[in-house]
Formats: structure tokens, sequence, C-alpha cells
């Protein structure tokens, strides 16, 4: 798309939000204020993302494989009524896969087109993380970087903020053929 | 024309005409507000097409003129001005009269011909006596409501939830049933009486619950009547653009079925009648001299089978010739002599559905759609139907068409499959079968069974699926289901069957767009999901293109709008067909010409192409030879929107590789969302 004219829907949001996180970020640290996530365990280490995204934690339902998908849709469940579908995103964020055993739950978000089961090796409930600990990503540092916003250094360790808007946004969370 | 088809149609332009009406009074108050134009033409247009479509010539003159007035202010060759407003208004006041007098079932007082002469002079003309609203008998209105389509659809599937919720109740009835089973023998009077009890309450729930699924439904239930008018007219427009002698007669006319599955039976009626008029009944000197009544007969008839419908559109005329469609067949590379040699006469009918097939039909295409019988095909699959054809040459062409009554509620076998289980739709279903090893034979590098004597291809379904296939060696019994579809014919290896079930049929959402082997899925007793499969895509997978799945790039390219591109030199025609697609979800671009229309699809990749005919520069003919011969564009679907009417313009557009051809003086947004609808989904 080489047009001058065109313009690119992505950069142009990338960079509203880069805009939002920055005045955000310089309002916070001087009033000292906390970001509200909900944190949980991906791979084996804690990650995060900010709790509006979130609209429920659940235990991990039966889950109906389906055919002919991509190997990150682990299956459906039905909530309430809907169909959802449980997504494995530690393949896209570079982790290893350990076994969702008794203490997964499914952190059930909603994106712009639709509401989707992400699965955790553990849900740690709602925390304030403080932006004096924030450290953004480094620039460069990474494909793998693509869905990550920066990282919180807290005393009982790190905890990863995930970038939910360009994680929900991504193709691959998509199935079906055009 | 039928009384119901005239009520739709004047309430319809009620609503036209008081949108028109407000939006004028905007606008001679802000006269520079020029954007509400657009919205002005579109209520016109839209009330001139419908009026059209009825057969009210008075209606689709007056608006009609007043469309070109509009026109006129858009292009800024006429000022918006308090006369022009009130001209207009004036316009929809003489349309108001006529719906008004149609309604009471009286002769409009108006001369539309001097009206419309008066009219385009600018003259505001005859006196109207428009009569305040109020007078209109309302009586045959007052015991009816008007309900939003989403209210309904939100009913039934809460009427969906209350028969899942109903199945989990009989799950937990089975469960206590074993409970009280397993129980010392002195408790069990107690709990037996107080399950009996509970089990008679379950099943006057049960019957409340079917009584308001009926009810619930039957809103959404129309009759065959609401489409069949404007089938007549196409008939008869056809038979006398054809020079055919017709008698055209419906059966079951009365039949119901869901908005949704009427809507999407239209067009392939529309289809069939026109097959059956252009290549069916022969001219009358034709049928005269091969010994037939020179009226050729054509049959629509709907009537009930089970919990479906079959529709039926049979025609005396040529019928089908096997040979030949095999010929044209082979010739057309949609398969080799050998395969043609092998397959029967009924199967070789069966050719016309194939991609390809129909490309040379299109040139003789009258309706001026021309879209092959591959696309009707993917349309009946759509709504979960399946097709039967049947033909003697020389005698009588028969298509029949058997659908569901509805598509949130189906009759489903359910089946146990690589550890889950999926509902199969028993429209597909021909018979469950029990194989034994011994009875499996290999053919080519399949295996086949008979089936009531015919050969018929055997696959697991597991398998075919992707899933975990275990099939244990040794001469058990494997449990199997045959699946029709069309003239074919497959058997597939289940781990079990769990019986029949009917299934409130629940959409994947968002997140699976267009996703192969599912048509959706449900929740069983246990509040579990259970998949519901598609079974077309099925037959396709026994053909041998089994995908993995999918990469990235095609997730990306599934999760993309469709794209298209309008090329009209008219801002009107332009804005028009981008509102209407963009309306419909399509991503729109737009150009101006040819050249910029060659210059845009070269940029980025767009699904279909509408364009004009007459543009300044290279015309709508040439780009769309242009595109044909680009490799990116070899594929994709052009459709024609032309003023244009001759059949010598239609044939030399499909010449160049367009898809459809679409009149502009029939054009209303209904047929080309359709024709793009048929064309990409």
């Amino acid at each position: 798309m080489g047009d001058d004219n065109s313009y690119d829907i992505r950069s142009i949001l990338s960079q509203m939000r880069e805009e939002y996180w920055q005045a955000l970020a310089g309002e916070e640290s001087e009033a000292k204020e906390t970001l509200e996530c909900l944190v949980f365990t991906l791979g084996g280490k804690r990650y995060a993302f900010e709790t509006h995204y979130a609209s429920e934690v659940i235990r991990v339902p039966k889950l109906v494989r389906v055919p002919a998908v991509q190997s990150l849709i682990r299956g459906i469940f039905n909530l309430r009524g809907e169909i959802t579908a449980a997504i494995d995103i530690r393949p896209m964020l570079g982790l290893p896969q350990p076994e969702i055993g008794p203490t997964g739950r499914i952190l059930v978000v909603r994106g712009e087109n639709f509401a989707t089961g992400i699965l955790a090796e553990a849900a740690h409930g709602v925390q304030g993380l403080s932006f004096d600990g924030f450290e953004p990503v480094a620039s460069g540092s990474g494909m793998k970087a693509q869905f990550v916003r920066g990282h919180f250094n807290l005393e009982e360790g790190n905890v990863i903020l995930l970038d939910m808007e360009t994680l929900l946004a991504d193709p691959e969370l998509v199935a079906g053929e055009a | 024309m039928g009384n119901r088809y005239l009520e739709i149609f004047c309430r319809e332009a009620e609503e036209h005409l008081a949108s028109l009406q407000s939006g004028l009074l905007v606008l001679e108050k802000n006269p520079a507000r020029t954007d509400l134009l657009h919205e002005l033409l579109r209520n016109a247009h839209t009330l001139k097409g419908s009026a059209r479509m009825v057969g009210l010539a008075d209606i689709s003159a007056i608006t009609h003129t007043m469309e070109e007035q509009l026109k006129g202010m858009e292009s800024g060759e006429r000022k918006v001005d308090a006369r022009g407003i009130d001209l207009l208004l004036r316009g929809a006041d003489a349309v108001a009269l006529i719906t008004s007098a149609l309604m009471r079932g009286e002769k409009p007082e108006l001369d539309v011909e001097r009206f419309v002469a008066e009219y385009d002079r600018g003259e505001l003309g005859q006196q109207l006596h428009t009569e305040p609203r109020e007078s209109q008998p309302e009586a045959a209105l007052a015991d009816t409501v008007r309900a939003d389509v989403k209210t309904l659809d939100h009913l039934v599937n809460l009427v969906g939830e209350l028969i899942i919720n109903k199945k989990r109740l009989e799950s937990k009835l089975d469960r206590l049933k074993e409970i009280t089973g397993a129980l010392p023998a002195g408790h069990v009077t107690e709990l037996a009486a107080f399950r009996g009890e509970l089990e008679e309450d379950v099943l006057y729930l049960d019957y409340l619950i079917q009584e308001l699924h009926a009810k619930a439904m039957g809103l959404r239930m129309l009759p065959l009547r609401t489409i069949s008018d404007g089938l007549e007219r196409l008939v008869r427009d056809l038979a006398q653009q054809l020079g055919r002698e017709v008698r055209f007669q419906i059966v079951g006319q009365a039949i119901e079925m869901d908005r949704v599955l009427l809507d999407g039976l239209k067009p392939i009626l529309i289809h069939l009648l026109t097959n059956a008029l252009s290549h069916g009944i022969e001219s009358p000197e034709a049928r005269a001299a091969a010994g037939k009544p020179r009226q050729g007969a054509v049959l629509l008839s709907a009537r009930h089978q089970g919990n479906s419908v079959l529709v039926e559109v049979r025609d005396d005329g040529r019928g089908m010739d096997p040979a030949g469609i095999k010929t044209a067949a082979v010739a057309r590379g949609v398969l080799d002599p050998r395969e043609a040699e092998a397959l029967s006469d009924d199967e070789a009918l069966y050719l016309t559905f194939r991609p390809g097939f129909s490309t040379a039909d299109i040139v003789t295409d009258v309706s001026g759609r021309g879209v092959g019988m591959d696309v009707v095909k993917k349309n009946i699959e759509r709504v979960k139907g399946s097709v039967t054809l049947a033909s003697v040459p020389g005698s009588f062409t028969q298509v029949t068409l058997q659908l569901p009554l509805t598509l949130s509620v189906l009759d489903a076998l359910i089946v146990a499959c690589g550890g889950e289980t999926f509902a199969i739709p028993t429209t597909y279903l021909q018979e469950i079968v029990k194989v034994r090893a011994s009875e499996i034979d290999t053919l080519g590098s399949g295996e086949v069974i008979k089936v009531r004597g015919a050969t018929t291809p055997l696959y697991s379904l597991p398998g075919m699926l992707g899933l975990t296939d275990r099939r244990e060696a040794g001469d058990l019994t494997l449990s199997a289901v045959v699946l029709k579809h069309c003239d074919q014919r497959i058997a597939c290896i289940v781990d079990a069957h769990l019986g029949y079930s009917e299934v409130v049929v629940k959409g994947l959402g968002k997140q699976f767009r267009n996703v192969r082997f599912l048509f959706g899925a449900t929740i069983m007793g246990d509040g579990n999901p259970a998949l519901i499969l598609n079974v077309p895509d099925l037959f396709e997978s026994g053909r041998g293109v089994r995908r993995a799945t999918l990469s990235a790039e095609e997730a990306q390219a599934a999760q993309r709008r469709l794209k298209v591109l309008v090329v009209d030199d008219s801002i009107t025609t332009r804005t028009m067909e981008q509102s209407i697609l963009v309306s419909q979800g399509y991503a729109v671009v737009t150009a101006v010409s040819g050249e910029d229309a060659l210059e845009k699809s070269a940029q980025e990749q767009f699904d279909l192409v509408i364009s004009d005919v007459e543009m300044p520069g290279i015309n709508g003919f040439e780009l769309t030879r242009a595109l044909r011969a680009s490799e990116q564009y070899r594929d994709i679907p052009v459709i024609i929107v032309s003023s244009l009417s001759r059949d010598e313009d239609k044939r030399q557009a499909l010449q160049a590789g367009a898809q459809a051809y679409i009149v502009k003086g029939a054009f209303d947004q209904g047929l080309l969302l359709e024709t793009v609808q048929m064309l990409i989904g």
C-alpha cells in the first residue's frame, strides 16, 4: 500500500497509545499512583494486564477441541450460554507451556470484536502496581516484545505488563479461512 | 399483485416518506447541509426501486423525478432553495396520496402524468389533497405490534437457553434414577415417589417449552408467498423477453419458513427459475415440432417432509442431456475424459454444480446476473440445504431442495468421535450402519463399503477432522454414518452413536470466521458444548484436500474484511454502491475511472470489483479484460453495473470476463448485495 494518501491505521493507533501511555506515566509518576492489574502466571513467570480488559476469572471447564484450527485455540467452552474459545497465548510470548494443573484458570477478556478465554497456570488476583518500579520495554528488544509494554520491579520479583490491546487485535487469535 | 405485498410496500413507503419529510424540513432551515441530500436520495431511490418491484409505475415515475432533482442538488447543478424543497415535499405528498389511497383500496385522485410533467418543469402544479394521517383506518393494525428483528432473535435465543436448561434437568433426573437404584430398599419408596413427581414436572415443563418454542419460532416464520409474488413477475418478464409461452404455477405458498432461510432461498429460486426458462423451456415452435403443447409449464412447489421443507422447481422443457453435460465438462476442463466415462447419467447432471462448469452458460443468461450453478450450490449449503437433480432429456428437469425449517434449532444425530461429541444435522444423514472390518474393501487409494448395494467411500471421521484416530485391529463391528450431499454418499466411521436430539444452534462467534467443518455449536445436557458439523465440508475433504492447521498468514487473511473496489464516474452511483456495501460490512474503495481502478487494484488486493461500463478513458469492458489478464485478478469476480441493457452489452461484458451484469434500470440494493454475497459471501 505505497499510496501517499493511504495511512497505516496500526501505526496511528500505536502512536496514540504511546502518547496516552506517556501522558499517563508522567501524570501517574508524579502522583506515585498505581495501575490496577490482574496478576497471573504464564510459563512460570508473573504477568499482568489492566483489570479493565478482564471480565472474569474462572476455573478451567471441560474444553471441547475444535478441528482444523490453529493449535493456540485449545478448545471451546460454555460461558453461561456463550460459546467461548480458550486460547494458549504462551507460544505468542515465546514462553514454555507447562501443563495447566488444578491451579489453572481461564481469564476471560473482552477484546474489540470478541470475548475470549486466556489459559493461565494460576491467577493471583488484582493488585495495584506502582509506577515507581515500572520500566517500559526497551525498543528493539526483539519480536517477542511486541505484546509486552514493560515490567514492574516488585520486591517479590518481576511482573511483566502485557499489551492487551495489541495482543487481542492479533490475527493469530482468529480461526478461519478467507 | 398480492395484497400482502402491497401492504409491505406501503409500510416501507411510509418510513421513507417520513424520513424524506423530516430531512427536507431540516434542509429547508439549513440549506448548506448538503450532506443530507445523500440520505434523501437514498430514500427516493429505494422507494423507486421498491415501487418498481411491486409494479407501481405511478410512484416509480414520481420518485424518479424527485431523484433527478435530488441528484441535481447533490451535484450542485440545482440550487437548494425553498422552492426546490417545496417541490420535493410536493413529490413526497403525491406518493403519500397514492399509497394511502391504495391502502384504502381506492383509486388515487391524481393525474400522475400531468404531475410529473409539471414537476419536471419545476412547477408546483396541482393542488394535492393529502389527508391527515389520523383519518387512515387503524382498525386492521390495532391487534398487531411491530417487533424488532433483534428482539425476536433474542427471544428465540432465550427459548433455546430454556431448552438447554430443561435438558440439564432431564440428565439430573437420570442421575437421580441411578442413585435411587443404588439405595438400600428401605429408603427407596419415598425417593422413588419424589422422583416420579419431579419427572412429571419436567415433562410438563417440556411441554410448555415446546409450545413456547413453536410460538417464538412462529414469529420469525414467513410464508413462501412473501417471496413468490416477485417470482411470478420474474417469470412473466423473462418469458416475454425470451419469446416463450409459459404457465407458471406455485403450490404451497402458505408453507412457512424462518425469515433468514427465506431470504437465503430467494436468490436460489431466482436462479433456478431463470435457468428453467432460459435453458429448459423451448420456444413455442420447437415445442410444437416436438409434439409438446406450445405452452411450457414451470412448477414451483413447497411442502413439509418431517422437520424439513422440500422446495421443487420443475419444468417440462428440454431436460438435461447427460452426454452433452459430460462433453461440456471435459471441454471446460472440469474433469478428464476417463472420469467422465465412469460417471453414470444421474451423476453427470451434478457436474453442472462444479465450479467452472457454467462459465459458458452465463453468456445466454438472460436475467443478467450470470451467476453459475456452483454459486447456487454454495448458497444452498449456506442455508444447510441439500439438492437433488432429476431429468429426462426432452421431457423435464426437476431440482429438489431439502431445507430445514429454521437454522436456530436442528434435528441432529449425536456421535462420539475422537474423544469429543459432535452433532450431525439429519438433513445430511442417510442412515446409520454397522461395519465389520471384513466388509471393507480397498479401491484405489481408499477404502469402500457396500451400502444397499452401492459402493460407498469409507472415511474415518476423527481422521477427516484431524482428531486422534484409534481404530482397533480385528474384526470388531465399527459404527458408521452414511452421509449424503447432492449425488454423493460417503460413510464415516465414528466411535459411537449417542442418539438423536434436537439441538439449539449457537454461533461460534467472531473468533471463528468461516471455520472449516463446523456449522456452529450446541450445549448438551451436561452443560458442555458439542460442535455441529458442516457436512458439505466433509465431502470436500473426502476428495483428498486435507488441510493442515492454518498458517499465520492464512489466519490473517481470514480476519480482514472482504474488500470491494467500486468503479463509476458517477458520484451518486459510486457513493450509493459504497454505502450499500459498507452497511453490510464490506470494506470499500472507490475509483472514478478505469485508469484509477487499475492503479488502485495494483496497490492492494480486492476480493471483488464492481464497475460501470461507460466512463471517460478506458471503459468497464476494457477494465475487466485488463484485470483478467493480470495474475493477481484472474479469478477475482467482476460485476458490471450499467444502464446499457441490450443482450449484446451483456454478452460483451461476460466475454470480457465479468461474472455478473446488473442493469441499472432494475438496480436496487437488494440485487447488488445478493449478487455480491453470492460471489464472495
